[in-house]
């Protein structure tokens, strides 16, 4: 068994992220609600275990009498995939910039290097509302728009590593006994920054999980008609005294999910040696 | 009574569980004013002596019997804080690489005034004035240590070090990092402050003949025991011990008749291979061991000059023959010819541009081998990297087999590929950890588009070509050992036999016995494929030894070129005598 | 020295000139009609395109861009489209907050940052150093807005500690001198008023210091450990130089240089995370009026706003490299 499969960190990250995963397949047997039934008769009904509470409704209702556990694990697959598409998404157009400016420098490295400044000087959350209104509402838009900002975290972070491994002599060398430009990087350089590549591609996904959360909250992500968990919990917060559950249900999903990415990826970090100590905004 | 006193000391590891004696029974004394050689190849144990002085032994090590004195005080049982208080005062340490001994973002005066207040001295900013007096520097206490040159640091230090009179100073390899001319004003000034305040020195070093001229004594470690140990001039001229004798045959000289070195088998075995070893830890590679040296620990026996080998008597058998004088030059075509040949790196946010080489012009014939020497920075590898077309020319003119190569083109790039191979200096860095030895001594096969099966045969030469065994070509770099390492990296740039090999350094940082053995693979690859060699390198007895034409180089440009016989025997330019001069061992 | 510091703040404008491009670019795209929306329902065909030609809206779009920038350098930033007011006028209402907040923000984060990471560095090789990690990776699953759900939640709907909406307690006036809160309040001498205000930005401040301040500790740790493997440091162990002058004097020195460059990424996440914290504290600061212009389209208060925001963050990394190169005499270029 690989060093990185045998860490806690690893180990208890992977055991969450498949419980939330087999969750959110498994949500049409697990509730017997639909996600978008309403229900004006049992409004912010409390949980299964509390007094008045419905066993039909484990984790009660909302304002519109929708069954909170059902729109949670809906919210799960929303969530899921965007951290799915989006992640990678930004990890490709990050790592072929990267290479490319560490890899040929000079003029190239320049330009994506300015591009990259450009890009950080707008605060990530700013940036994606500016990209949502330009591209408008819809999990698809969502998804771009955090391809649009992030790529710069893995460009940002690989560049700096593809620099160190450029330097290595065995790249030279692979040049002098003959190797083209496209084979120099695909064999020697790339394979050196995949262990990186595959933990920042994890705390991405983390990322993107709280991205989506953060444009449904302030109404911009998803379309109305999705279940998201930043709408719940943009719902929630307008009814924290009666029925707390109902913003605490997605804060805590929210929570449980990044942290297995966050554990995941911290295990990954630590086993495979890397340097890496990334902001988060 | 002596400043130092170590009996049976042993320090010990545990590796995987298992107790290993990484200094195993070491017994000395050094009184006071003198200078005591500790010589030993990498993984000796050398600096576990000082380490154990400081307490400072890395993690997992720790002094587990015998004896440690300074000046009748046991430093192993000595509370922290008391030893704390003997460094710096007492006893002094030099390090090995100076340039980042010091802590970079403090000034060297803020550095010395806090050693010196320290010490009790309230006027420091005069006493570290004096200090680098001492050491014949100006008043530099405003400047920064990256605005110092390695030497420069390394003289500070000593300044600190000596600034308190110590009793003891430890000097780990206080040259190593420096260029040989350096090196020798470096060990003259550390010998001039020594006998000017009586102060006793262990002087840690690899290399025998800089310990023979700096010290008074010498002792020679071998896997954490000391094999030989006797005043220097004595076991420098009449080594007694197979491994220390083994070990002069195996450096090439500067002067006098040109011998064959001396290939030591293998290497000295690592820590984890020792704890499986009984008896004498030299008899794997000992000319002279027989069965009964694996089962007893031969004790270091003798008077002033004691040897740990009971077999000293057969010790004229070890020899080894002379070479003539120097090989005949070839005289085949001319393969590089290089004319005007210049290189200006454009100085960057504002700071001067760097004339790395200027108006170089020679050329090598084919199978011919020529060294190039000089100091660090004289623009050595940046002329292996013009050659190699990884740099691009400012002025001047290559031809590789009489064809122009100067530009970046594909036509110049297909010639060069034909043509010359470069083998790295750093094994560490020039070979990719992700792939095996096979796949990497057969990289060029690879560019080609050459099959599996094909590269896998191919392999297989090379691999006996190197003197490798074949099962190596199934690992990694990481599990190889250095010499290994150095010969895979060799073998890639052979892989289609090139005309002509540019050598960067490549046995710089090798143990002697290692570099003896490649310096031997070199000649015999020589003998069987006929290629040209460009050998850069810092070790002017290696270019001796190996090369028929000499350069010498300094500040970017070739001050004198010739028969390497004739330039070592008479060197016409100032700069060419002192680096001579300069050789520890230069008669 | 200087001029190294004066380079720095330089290379800032082509990065501005480029995020307004930018700004200006993206906005362009969405297929609103400025004009039509600057005029009131009512508008006729023949007004809404005299107001077109008025705005420069039939120009080629680079005029428009240059008419654009030309306004924006002088600080006229035109008028809300939904609000009808001057953005300018906003601006200088909602900026004060929004530093304001940020400021002590950055404040907590600093504070928690260093001493969690000297806490981290001093448990290294020690049982607690695992279960200090993993502190950090969980706080680091914590995003800003989600501390500042659960600080209200806690603080302010289940322990009724401490106030989570706006500014001041309800039925006090703001004084308004400089527009900066705190500062106006003490300058008027209402402590009072200063004391509301103080409560009521230290749940906000709060949830916003502590979700950027993880990543501070842990660069300062690794930072100090790395620090410790450097040979001056065993040097000066060598030279007889006690444990604490190590930390003090030597480590701390160098491992702070690469710990300042992330705060002042940090930092600048910190600025732009704000704006969720904002809009979830009702502060009637900058977030607010971005997120209320987002859901109108109101471009330009989107413009002005976005590139307020980008105009702190270079301010902000600007400053802490001009102090990195301070530290560091590698980089002072002499
Ligand atoms: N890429 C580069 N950019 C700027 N200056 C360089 C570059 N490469 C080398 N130099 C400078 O050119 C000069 C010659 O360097 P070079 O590496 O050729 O010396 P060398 O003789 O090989 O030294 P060493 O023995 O230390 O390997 C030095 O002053 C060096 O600092
Ligand atoms: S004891 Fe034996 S093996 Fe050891 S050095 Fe002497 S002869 Fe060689
Ligand atoms: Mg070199």
């Amino acid at each position: 068994m690989p060093r990185w499969l045998r860490d806690t960190r690893v180990i208890v990250g992977l055991s969450i992220l498949f419980a939330v995963l087999v969750l959110a397949l498994l949500a049409p047997l697990l509730v017997q609600s639909a996600p978008d039934e309403q229900d004006l008769l049992s409004t912010l009904l409390p949980s299964a275990w509390a007094k008045g509470g419905d066993v039909a409704h484990r984790l009660g209702t909302d304002s519109l009498g929708r069954d909170v556990l059902a729109r949670l694990l809906y919210g799960t697959r929303l969530a899921l995939s965007v951290a799915a598409i989006a992640a990678p998404g930004a990890m490709i157009l990050g790592t072929i910039a990267a290479l490319l400016a560490g890899y040929f420098g000079g003029w190239v490295d320049w330009v994506i290097g300015r591009a990259v400044d450009v890009w950080m000087s707008f605060p990530p959350v700013i940036l994606s509302l500016i990209l949502m209104v330009g591209l408008g509402t819809g999990s698809r838009n969502v998804i771009l728009a955090i391809v649009l900002v992030d790529w710069t975290r893995f460009c940002r972070v690989l560049r700096a590593e593809v620099l160190v491994v450029v330097r290595r002599d065995y790249v030279t060398a692979a040049r002098l006994v003959g190797f083209s430009h496209l084979r120099v990087v695909l064999r020697e350089v790339l394979p050196a920054v995949v262990p990186l590549l595959v933990t920042l591609l994890t705390l991405e996904m983390g990322i993107a999980v709280v991205v989506e959360a953060i444009l449904a909250f302030v109404g911009l992500g998803v379309k109305p008609d999705e279940i998201a968990w930043g709408q719940m919990i943009a719902d929630g917060r307008a009814t924290i005294y009666q029925a707390p559950i109902n913003l605490l249900a997605p804060v805590a999903a929210i929570f449980v999910t990044v942290a297995g990415f966050n554990l995941l990826g911290d295990g990954l970090r630590r086993t495979l040696d890397l340097r890496l100590v990334e902001g988060r905004g | 009574m002596s400043v130092l006193r170590a009996e049976n000391l042993c320090v010990t590891a545990r590796i995987d569980g298992v107790d290993v004696a990484a200094l195993d029974g070491l017994s000395l004394t050094l009184a006071p004013g003198k200078v005591l050689g500790l010589v030993g190849e990498s993984g000796a144990g050398k600096s576990m002596l000082g380490r154990a002085i400081a307490q400072l032994l890395p993690p997992g090590f720790a002094v587990t019997a015998g004896m440690l004195e300074f000046a009748g005080r046991d430093l192993v049982a000595m509370a922290p804080d008391q030893r704390q208080n003997l460094l710096g005062r007492q006893i002094g340490f030099i390090p090995q690489e100076p340039l980042s001994a010091l802590n970079p973002v403090r000034s060297i005066g803020s550095q010395f005034a806090e050693h010196l207040r320290r010490l009790g001295i309230a006027d420091w900013r005069s006493a570290a004035i004096a200090a680098l007096e001492s050491v014949q520097l100006p008043d530099l206490l405003d400047r920064f240590p990256h605005q110092l040159s390695g030497g420069m640091c390394q003289r500070v230090l000593i300044a600190m070090a000596f600034a308190s009179k110590p009793a003891l100073v430890v000097a780990d390899e206080p040259t190593t990092a420096l260029d040989v001319t350096i090196q020798a004003r470096i060990v003259a000034l550390m010998r001039d402050l020594q006998v000017a305040q009586n102060t006793a020195v262990l002087f840690i070093t690899h290399d025998l003949r800089l310990a023979a001229q700096v010290c008074d004594e010498i002792a020679v470690l071998y896997a954490g025991r000391v094999v030989e140990h006797g005043p220097a001039d004595v076991v420098l001229a009449q080594p007694l011990h197979p491994y220390t004798k083994c070990l002069l045959l195996a450096a090439p000289a500067i002067s006098g008749p040109r011998t064959a070195l001396y290939a030591l088998p293998d290497q000295m075995p690592g820590l984890r291979a020792l704890a499986e070893m009984s008896g004498c830890r030299f008899a794997p590679r000992c000319p002279l061991a027989r069965d009964a040296c694996r089962e007893s620990v031969p004790a270091l026996a003798g008077d002033t000059h004691k040897i740990a080998c009971p077999h000293i008597a057969e010790i004229d058998t070890i020899t080894v023959p002379a070479l003539a004088p120097a090989m005949v030059a070839a005289t085949g075509e001319t393969l590089v010819s290089v004319a005007g040949l210049g290189k200006v790196f454009r100085g960057r946010f504002g700071r001067k541009p760097t004339i790395a080489v200027r108006d170089v012009s020679f050329s090598i014939a084919a199978g011919e081998f020529v060294g190039v020497v000089g100091e660090s920075g004289s623009g050595k590898s940046t002329l292996a990297r013009l050659l190699m077309g990884l740099e691009q020319k400012t002025s001047g003119e290559i031809r590789l087999a009489g064809q122009d190569v100067g530009g970046w083109g594909a036509a110049a790039r297909r010639l060069r590929l034909r043509t010359a191979q470069m083998v790295f200096q750093d094994p560490q860095s020039a070979l990719n950890p992700r792939r095996r030895v096979g796949a990497i001594v057969t990289q060029a096969l690879e560019a080609a588009g050459v099959g599996l099966a094909e590269r896998r045969a191919r392999a297989a030469e090379i691999l006996a070509d190197l003197g490798m065994p074949l099962e190596l070509a199934d690992r990694a770099p990481s599990q190889l050992s250095g010499g290994q390492r150095q010969r895979v990296n060799i073998g890639r740039a052979l892989c289609l036999v090139p005309k002509l090999l540019v050598a960067d350094e490549i046995v710089s940082g090798l143990d002697v016995s290692v570099q003896a053995q490649l310096l031997a693979l070199l000649a015999r690859l020589r003998a069987e494929h006929g290629f040209a060699l460009l050998l850069i390198s810092h070790d002017l007895a290696v270019v001796r030894y190996l090369c028929e034409r000499v350069m010498v180089m300094r500040n970017g440009e070739v001050v004198e070129a010739g028969r390497t016989d004739e330039v070592f025997a008479n060197p016409q330019h100032d700069y060419t005598r002192e680096l001579l001069a300069s050789v520890p061992g230069a008669a | 020295m200087l001029a190294a510091f004066l380079r720095r703040l330089l290379a800032v404008a082509p990065i501005l000139a480029l995020v307004s491009l930018l700004l200006f670019g993206a906005l362009r795209l969405l297929p609103i009609d400025p004009a039509a929306m600057s005029m009131p329902p009512t508008a006729t065909k023949v007004e809404i395109e005299a107001a077109r030609q008025a705005m420069g809206l039939d120009r080629p779009v680079t005029v428009q861009y240059a008419i654009w920038l030309g306004q924006t350098l002088r600080g006229d930033f035109g008028n809300s489209i939904h609000m009808r007011r001057p953005v300018a006028g906003l601006l200088a209402e909602t900026l004060p907050a929004t530093i304001e907040l940020s400021l002590a923000a950055m404040v907590i984060a600093g504070l928690l940052g260093l001493g969690g990471g000297l806490g981290m560095f001093a448990l290294r090789d020690r049982r607690g150093e695992a279960v200090a990690e993993t502190v950090t990776t969980l706080m680091m699953s914590l995003p800003e807005f989600l501390w500042a759900l659960l600080l209200i939640f806690v603080f302010g709907v289940l322990l009724s500690a401490l106030p989570f909406t706006g500014r001041l307690d309800p039925g006090m006036t703001r004084p308004v001198v400089t527009q900066f809160l705190l500062l106006d309040t003490l300058l008027v001498g209402r402590v009072d008023v200063f004391f509301s205000a103080v409560r009521h930005m230290i749940l906000p401040a709060f949830a916003l210091g502590v979700a950027f301040a993880p990543p501070i500790m842990r660069v300062l740790r690794a930072s100090l450990i790395d620090t410790y493997q450097e040979d001056y440091i065993r040097q000066a162990r060598l030279r007889g130089v006690g444990e604490t002058r190590i930390l003090l004097g030597h480590a701390l020195q160098n491992a702070i240089l690469p710990t300042l460059t992330l705060m002042g990424v940090q930092f600048g996440f910190l600025f732009g995370g704000s704006l969720l914290v904002e809009v979830i504290y009702s502060y009637p600061g900058m977030g607010n009026l971005m997120v209320d212009a987002v859901r109108n389209a109101d471009l330009p208060i989107i413009q002005a706003v976005g590139l307020t925001y980008c105009v702190v963050v270079l301010a902000i990394t600007a400053g802490v490299d001009g102090l990195v190169m301070l530290l560091n005499p590698r980089l002072r270029g002499t």
